[in-house]
């Protein structure tokens, strides 16, 4: 599946680059997203909420960020699993600065794969571009200041990791000087969205374990 | 006298009971089994690297939990190649749970034994499967080009290559005076039962036997792959096929692995077990047919007679074969339908993909190769400026011709020989009952009057009652009921009602006298099952010869009782006469009583057979060669296929602005010899014709580019509502009888569905003035293929 759409931001472009990098910002602004996690340079593991209709879910998987060129553009890979089904993504996302605004376009190749997939593909691009907006009004709202700001001093709830507050925006905490070098916002929101899926902090035990019955 | 039930519309003994929801189906048993989920690979192509469980252990009710490590012996084994064949050199089956590859969405990979099913589902959705993602082969285009395989170890993703040729057909094309080359496509669809695939077990631990429901179209065949795959005696499997939703060809696979895992963890967990399948599971894990390319080649005269003809097909198979090549086949056989051919070549490649396993649904291949034979029909018609009738007509083979050999060997492994049929009536019926000769007039007052409307014709003849054997067995109760068993199951044919109507007729008894058990293996275990359009030729034919050793019987102790000779009895109405002599006659039940000499006495009447009673003191009282009671059994094996036929046509409308396609009339002559119950037989082509409007116009598999299927609902799925289907479908029958079998019965199970996609596209074609050569179509692609065509004359 394919998805594209644009975003206009009112804020510079080095802002809205910024914001993307900010997983206090991400955490909050990604639909359903409930956690993210740094999981190495430019990769991450998040979990988000999300789904079409009844086929709802939480989804547990991994970003990874890749040919950055900041403020201009990157390319994010994200994958994922859960009830609902699976899904891989790969997003381009460009910036460009247009009159003190920042027009963001997106292009998305996604695979969806298990229920969500055979059932719910008719309405997937349409549901992924709206929690695209979603998002994209998230972090705008964030950098006009129309949203409860991020904490100066935020601090994360474990090294490197990110949860979503509780309902409405309570304080989140980053840890100061964290180098949060990552973008996944653009990502997550059109990723999570094209497949309603996440990513997760739950990272694939091994051991191929069974029942004894 | 009893009237002749045979060739009466009687209504269906089946029909009261299934009409007021009393039917039992699958899921309507085992109120008290254990229920299973299976977690299935959302991937088309993917390596296994783990398989966690840990997550899902403490689900509340979990009972079970199995992967591919847990099984051991023949059922850790790949499921069986169910149809070998020397073509088929990479013959390739799935295991029963994946091993560590999965090969499309769907495949089994863990199954999940729980309290119920929604436990057994959130079980499952605990399960964590961490996966390799491999590239998908998608399409026949993609599977054909080999750049990517399927199966590491299969070159080009060619599973088949099968040619056979008739003459040098290469030669005759090139001699001949005229010649066309056409490209053609079909798209997949599938048999889509409104029930789906189920199977319940129980294991009976102090009798170390298992009993087994299972939703099929073969009880014997899963019996036997059943018992390989537990490694039991035959004895100790039993099984029974209860009320069957629909098969239409999807449910004589088998074993699914659902059908070998319910018992083997009912035989572990000590409890019944029962599967029953939802939608989408049908749509991802069952079976779906009819993808095709098609390249056709053909040389012939100026009267249209083909002269050679050459066909290059490719075949998608799905990710493995279970079912061999029987589908593409029939499409190499039985593209030849009512025409002779001096020379013929056919090649085709059975191509995988990552995708649902192909096997026969309703028309099997045929539908494919009707596609290819009469859009060449057309095209040659068109070409030369002749009536598409007259085309037709030409290339006959003629009724004196019969049995006519096409020098082909079929999908029985037997000579394609037909053995009856009358084309050259059957067109004329055809034309007479569509208005062939008036059609060009009407169609040019409609396009007077801005409307476009179209007439397709397409013709088939369809290989039924395939072999190697059916059995019946009849017996006369004491009561003077009739028990009548045959091994093959029943999924609303109507079985009930027409194999008693044989039996009326043979055995001179009441239709509300005699009941009828199929897919029962306690009742009769030796059977081949229902498909092919086989079951009134296979079991009709060997219940009537039952019948008629039931009857020798019943004449020979009744001849006795009545001191008459038996060729001077008749027997109506459940009472053996002797033919002119008033009130020498006796019931049968009365002969049942005789028949079967007893030493102790149960009630009235059976104080006449016992031993101070009957039987001569000189003579044993059951002779050396006889047996007690009355029962026949016997087996019906043919030499070959018995071929049915039959020609459709089909009027349509296509909207000028919106390209919408909607049916004005369709029209049926149908030849499946002697006729057991024209009303069966008519609800049969209306329901084909019903599933052949969805194929032609409606259905597809809409995978995408990574082998997920998109559609796999009945929201995007599109069948035709009644809505859809023809209003009045018009049929006229002809008789034919074949010489193969006691009844001269034909198949005609499947015909309703055989033609539709040929005479559909030969209908828009002639609506739209340009040739339709990909089917299903919709409205969008008609639109596309308009404007397509606009541009190429501009």
């Amino acid at each position: 599946m394919k998805v594209a759409g644009q975003a206009v931001l009112q804020a510079p472009i080095e802002r809205v680059f910024q914001a993307l990098n900010d997983p206090a910002v991400l955490v909050r602004t990604i639909p359903g997203c409930q956690q993210l996690e740094a999981t190495g340079p430019d990769a991450y593991a998040m979990t988000v909420v999300a789904g079409v209709a009844s086929i709802k879910g939480s989804y547990a998987g991994t970003v990874q960020l890749a040919e950055l060129q900041p403020p201009t553009s990157f390319v994010l890979r994200a994958s994922g699993a859960g009830a609902p089904g699976t899904v891989s993504a790969e997003v381009t996302v460009r910036l460009t600065e247009q009159q003190g605004a920042t027009v963001l376009d997106y292009d998305a190749d996604a695979v969806v794969g298990g229920m969500i997939g055979g059932v719910g593909q008719r309405m997937l691009a349409g549901v992924a571009k709206k929690l695209a907006g979603e998002f994209f009004t998230g972090v705008e709202a964030v950098l006009t200041g129309a949203a409860e700001p991020v904490p100066a001093e935020p601090v994360p709830v474990a090294p490197g990791v990110y949860r979503a507050p509780e309902v409405p925006a309570k304080k989140v905490v980053v840890r100061a000087g964290e180098p949060v070098s990552f973008i996944l916002g653009a990502v997550f929101g059109a990723a999570a969205a094209l497949a309603g899926v996440l990513v997760g902090v739950r990272v694939a035990q091994s051991s191929r374990g069974r029942n004894d019955s | 006298m009893t009237t002749r039930q045979v060739g009466e519309p009687v209504r269906r003994v089946e029909d009261p009971r299934l009409l007021r929801g009393d039917g039992r189906y699958l899921d309507d048993l085992g109120h008290d089994a254990a229920e299973v989920a299976v977690l299935r690979s959302p991937h088309a192509h993917a390596r296994i690297t783990d398989i966690d469980v840990s997550g899902a252990l403490d689900v509340p009710g979990l009972l079970a939990i199995y992967t591919y490590e847990d099984l051991a012996g023949p059922l850790a084994d790949p499921l069986p190649l169910l149809i070998p064949h020397p073509a088929l050199t990479h013959g390739r089956t799935q295991y029963a749970l994946a091993r560590d590859e999965v090969n499309y969405v769907g495949e089994a990979i863990a199954f999940v034994v729980a309290e119920n099913r929604y436990l057994a589902e959130d079980a499952v959705q605990r399960i964590v499967v961490s996966y390799e993602p491999l590239p998908a082969v998608v399409g026949l285009a993609a599977a054909r080009d080999g750049e990517q395989l399927v199966h590491p170890d299969v070159p080009g993703n060619r599973a088949a290559n099968l040619v056979q040729e008739v003459g040098d057909a290469a030669a005759a094309i090139a001699a001949a005076p005229h010649r066309l080359r056409l490209e053609l496509a079909i798209e997949r669809s599938a048999s889509m039962p409104l029930e789906g695939r189920g199977v319940l077990a129980r294991w009976d631990a102090d009798a170390d036997r298992l009993r087994l429901w299972t939703s099929t179209q073969t009880s014997t065949g899963v019996r036997a792959a059943v018992a390989t795959k537990l490694g039991l005696d035959l004895g100790q499997v039993e099984v029974i096929t209860p009320d069957v939703g629909g098969g239409f060809g999807v449910k004589i696979v088998h074993p699914w692995p659902e059908e070998v895992l319910v018992p083997f963890a009912a035989r572990n967990l000590g409890r019944p077990v029962k599967f029953t399948e939802d939608r989408r599971e049908h749509f991802i894990s069952a079976a779906h047919e009819r993808g095709q390319l098609q390249q056709v080649e053909v040389g012939f005269d100026d009267t249209g007679r083909l002269l050679g003809m050459s066909v290059r097909f490719w075949h998608d198979n799905g990710a493995y074969t279970p079912y061999g090549l029987i589908v593409p086949i029939i499409t190499s056989t039985q593209l030849l339908g009512p025409y002779k051919l001096p020379a013929y070549r056919v090649e085709f490649d059975s191509l995988y993909t990552n995708t649902v396993i192909v096997t026969p649904y309703r028309g099997a291949g045929r539908p494919q190769g009707v596609f290819a034979m009469e859009r060449t029909m057309d095209a040659v018609a068109g070409y030369l400026g002749l009536d598409r009738a007259q085309v037709r007509a030409v290339n006959f083979i003629q009724p004196d011709e019969m049995p006519y050999d096409q020098g082909l060997i079929f999908q029985d492994g037997r000579p394609l020989v037909y053995d009856s049929g009358d084309f050259p009536a059957s067109l004329e019926k055809l034309k007479k009952l569509v208005g062939w000769d008036d059609w060009r007039d009407y169609q040019a007052a409609a396009r007077a009057g801005g409307r476009r409307v179209g007439l397709g014709i397409a013709c088939y003849v369809e290989g039924t009652g395939v072999g190697p054997y059916e059995g019946g067995h009849v017996q006369v109760e004491t009561s003077g009921k009739v028990k009548v068993a045959t091994g093959l199951t029943s999924q609303g044919q109507g079985h009930q009602t027409a194999f008693a109507q044989i039996v009326a007729d043979e055995l001179g008894v009441k239709l509300s006298d005699i009941e009828v058990v199929t897919g029962d293996t306690r009742r009769f275990p030796y059977a081949v099952g229902t498909f092919a359009s086989r079951a009134a030729v296979m079991s009709g034919s060997a219940i009537a010869l039952a019948a008629r050793a039931a009857r020798a019987k019943v004449l020979k102790v009744a001849a006795e009782a009545l001191e008459a000779d038996p060729a001077d009895l008749e027997i109506s109405d459940g009472v053996v006469r002797v033919a002119g002599v008033p009130g020498a006659e006796i019931a049968l039940g009365t002969v049942a009583v005789l028949a079967n000499p007893l030493r102790y006495a149960f009630d009235e009447a059976s104080k006449a057979a016992t031993q101070f009673v009957v039987g001569h003191p000189d003579q044993p009282p059951v002779p050396e060669d006889d047996e007690p009671g009355i029962e026949g059994r016997d087996y019906y094996s043919p030499l070959r296929s018995t071929f049915a036929n039959g020609m459709h046509a089909v009027m349509v409308e296509t909207d000028p602005e919106t390209a919408e396609i909607s049916v004005l009339r369709y029209c049926v002559v149908h030849d499946c010899g002697t006729v057991i119950n024209p009303m069966i037989v008519e609800g049969q082509v209306h329901g084909g014709v019903a599933q052949g409007v969805g194929g032609a116009l409606y259905e597809r598999m809409a995978y995408d580019e990574a082998g997920q299927l998109q559609n796999a609902s009945f929201m995007d799925f599109l069948m035709p509502y009644v809505s859809e289907v023809p209003d009045g479908i018009e049929i006229d029958h002809l008789e034919t009888p074949s010489p193969l079998n006691p009844l001269g019965i034909k198949g005609a199970g499947e015909a309703g569905v055989i033609p539709s996609a040929a005479v559909f596209a030969s209908a828009i074609s002639d609506a739209e003035g340009f040739p339709i050569t990909s089917m299903p179509i919709s409205p969008s692609e008609l639109f596309e293929l308009r404007r397509q065509q606009k541009e190429n004359r501009s």
